[in-house]
């Protein structure tokens, strides 16, 4: 960010307020070119991965090679097709619900650090930050499905409204326990840290508990199956979506793998050793300028491989029923998230005491 | 209802609450095509609910009595349209009980592999199209990359890959190519490892079971009451199977095979998952028979040489009636025949299986979740072409 404010006043001459909203501008800028590259690669990525898993090939005829120009060729479509508003629907509330839920999500991203310095802002409390904007998601998704006038859809939203809220206490709680070992709620700080030290991962037994409870827990904040069930195709046909189409239809299908990616971020970031390599080989942090972009291209290596389990388990797995669900949430993984947290406190007040 | 308990807040007196009609089909990803299902709901539990069919409703019966003997057997294909060559046999054997002729041996050890082939394919079809009700997506590709080699299979003989037409008054339409039975064989090694893929897959899975297990309980007198049949029936641990039981080929009594029943494994008896287990492994039992009848298949013709003749006018059997039943995939497929010596029979009747199997829906339903109905309808495996006829 820094080094962007610079080249504005600097190189380019131009007065600190301006320089400043332009530098924010081209950040926010080429964090969404990103985001929509990304999202159009994923949903390619999900349907090849899904396919090979069924004995398929997936799409292999647009663009070419494997099918490459399939997302874009679809974006195109969806841009094209009628947005169709149901009667007796709460148009204000129909309009602006795909929005929300976007840009609730979207926001998270501010506080990722991409690499040394590829960071927009690198929040006091990153990590608080980005747990509470992303859960704005669950508002848009309750207007989306009660504004849509469709019983699918309240009920969609009403299993969504109960699932993120209820889930976000155990992924919340097995956050805590990287965050006891660096003690620090900024993004930043994990990176500098593992660094150092080495990934987080590995610092104490209990951390695998945490990463395993974070990772069930984030599968059902993105209602990834097994936890599917406020989109759960052949029960409620589509959920909170049943009415939506064309873009706005398309907002939410690119607000579930955007936040896929942010998870899967926060995973790399706070167990994973973010955009470090393993040992610390090369000393990513610290790279001299351009070379430390290479943690971009670390971090995305990562977040790709956890996105990879995403999905292998979305189409292996079974849906839960809402009362498993819940069971779950509460019975197994807040009580094993709590033990990670309480055995990383003993485990780091006993070796270092 | 012991569901209902469990689910059920007893005190609301203080929040206002009303009861929500939840409409479930007949365009829903999966009522197993045109069903419809009008639910009242209290949030997520369902408390009552009632069938409404006739959405494929073709007059499927009132058309046998219009058309000829030999004509009304493509109409049987499009009855249960995942078990054609079960429906031809019901049919041809109903027309030649009806005759006083019976098939030639060839044909009717082909019959018995071809109906066991297909009841195959229509149990692949459950499996897969269940595993997608509860959520798991892949297991019905898995269940499609087998299905398409049995009509492969099927398609050699009939021409045909769904709607066979093959099995006919009096014998067969055409004999086998002479490598059909090898590859058939082929097949049935091969089936063999896939069916533990599935297991692996789909069958052991925890939250497979948890969904399937102690849902849907159907109890065995309610089984007798609503006349369910077939592996609805076997899976609430009665052991009874025409095959076995009332053989209506004879092949079936020189063969060797067991009847699965259920047995409660994960949960009480009669549940979703007994239903289930009761199909998959009524698939290896298929597999044994198909085995047993490539080995012991003779020689000769395939069609009646009386039937030949008679093929060439319309057949005319002198005034009288007739019934037979099957052991199709889902039940009892049954045929009544009322002649009056006409080239069409004046009454012409199915029993079918699917419909009788779902009229245990409107009392396995209230107390249960969406999602649990979603589980028993599946498991219940209904072909509406069947239901409405």
């Amino acid at each position: 960010m820094e080094t962007l404010i610079d080249f504005f006043t600097g190189t380019l001459g131009l007065g600190p307020t301006l320089a400043l909203s332009l530098a924010y501008a081209t950040a926010i800028g080429s964090l969404l070119g990103f985001i929509t590259v990304y999202a159009m690669f994923a949903i390619w990525m999900e349907r090849k991965v899904a396919a090979h898993i069924q004995q398929r090939f997936g799409p292999m005829e647009v663009g070419g090679w494997h099918g490459w120009a399939q997302s874009p060729a679809d974006a195109l479509k969806l841009m094209f097709k009628e947005d169709i508003i149901p009667s007796g629907a709460n148009k204000v509330l129909f309009w602006i619900a795909p929005a929300i839920v976007f840009c609730g999500v979207l926001a998270g991203f501010i506080a990722i650090p991409f690499a040394a310095g590829v960071q927009i802002v690198d929040i006091d409390l990153g990590v608080f930050f980005i747990i509470a904007i992303a859960s704005i998601e669950v508002i848009g998704v309750i207007m989306a499905g009660w504004s849509s006038n469709s019983k699918y859809s309240l009920f969609g939203a009403v299993r969504e409204a109960a699932q993120v809220v209820s889930y976000e206490l155990p992924s919340a709680t097995a956050l805590l326990a990287p965050i006891l070992v660096v003690g620090s709620f900024k993004l930043g700080d994990f990176n500098t840290y593992q660094a150092e030290h080495g990934w987080i991962i590995f610092s104490n037994p209990f951390m695998w508990i945490a990463l395993l409870v974070y990772f069930i827990a984030s599968l059902a904040g993105c209602k990834r199956a097994p936890f599917d069930l406020p989109e759960a195709e052949s029960e409620l046909v589509s959920g909170f979506h049943t009415e939506y189409s064309g873009m706005r239809f398309s907002f939410f299908g690119l607000e579930e793998f955007v936040s896929m990616l942010l998870v899967s971020a926060i995973t790399c970031t706070l167990f994973l050793g973010g955009y470090t390599l393993p040992f610390n080989f090369l000393d990513v942090a610290n790279l001299a300028a351009p070379f430390h972009l290479l943690g971009v291209a670390v971090l995305i290596v990562k977040i790709f491989a956890v996105i990879f389990v995403q999905m292998w388990l979305r189409w292996t797995l079974p849906r839960m029923r809402v009362d498993q669900v819940m069971t779950m949430g509460y019975k197994y993984l807040l009580p094993w998230a709590l033990f990670a947290v309480a055995g990383t406190a003993v485990w780091h007040v006993w070796m270092e005491g | 209802m012991e569901a209902l308990e469990m689910y059920t807040v007893d005190d609301r007196s203080d929040v206002y609450t009303e009861e929500l009609k939840l409409n479930l089909g007949p365009q829903h990803p999966s009522t197993h095509g045109v069903l419809r299902v009008e639910l009242s709901m209290d949030g997520e539990i369902i408390t009552a609910s009632r069938c409404d069919i006739g959405y494929l409703h073709r007059c499927a019966e009132k058309i046998g009595e219009n058309v000829t003997y030999l004509q009304y057997t493509p109409y049987t294909d499009r009855m249960d349209y995942l078990a054609s060559m079960n429906n031809n046999l019901a049919w041809s054997l109903t027309v030649e009980k009806l005759l006083g002729v019976e098939a030639p041996e060839r044909a009717q050890w082909l019959r018995m592999i071809c109906a066991e082939l297909n009841r195959i394919a229509s149990h692949l079809i459950a499996f897969g199209t269940y595993g997608i009700d509860i959520g798991a997506n892949t297991p019905f590709f898995y269940a499609f990359r087998e299905r398409e080699s049995i009509m492969a299979l099927l398609e050699r003989p009939s021409g045909a890959r769904m709607l066979y037409n093959y099995i006919q008054p009096g014998g067969l339409r055409r004999d086998v190519d002479e490598n059909w039975v090898t590859d058939v064989l082929a097949f049935c090694d091969d089936f063999e490892k896939r069916w533990a893929e599935y297991n692996t897959l789909l069958s052991n899975n925890r939250i497979f079971i948890g969904r399937t297990a102690n849902i849907g309980v159907i109890p065995q007198d309610v089984v007798y009451a609503c006349g369910a049949t077939g592996p609805v029936m076997r899976g609430s641990g009665i052991k009874w199977d025409l095959r076995r039981d009332v053989p209506y080929l004879k092949p079936y009594e020189e063969v060797d095979f067991d009847v699965p029943v259920g047995e409660g494994t994960h949960g009480t008896l009669g549940d979703c998952w007994d239903r289930y287990w009761v199909r998959m492994r009524e698939m290896m039992e298929s597999i044994r028979i198909i085995r047993q009848g490539c080995a012991a298949l003779p020689g000769g013709e395939v069609m009646e040489k009386v039937m030949k003749k008679m093929y060439k006018t319309p057949l005319t059997p002198e005034a009288g009636e007739a019934y037979m039943r099957c052991e199709n995939p889902r039940g009892e497929l049954g045929f009544y025949v009322v002649a009056e010596g006409g080239t069409s029979p004046i009454r012409c009747r199915a029993r079918a299986p699917s419909f009788c199997n779902l009229s245990l829906l409107d009392s396995l339903l209230p107390g249960t979740m969406i999602a649990d109905a979603v589980a028993i309808i599946g498991s219940l495996d209904i072909v509406l072409g069947e239901v409405d006829r």
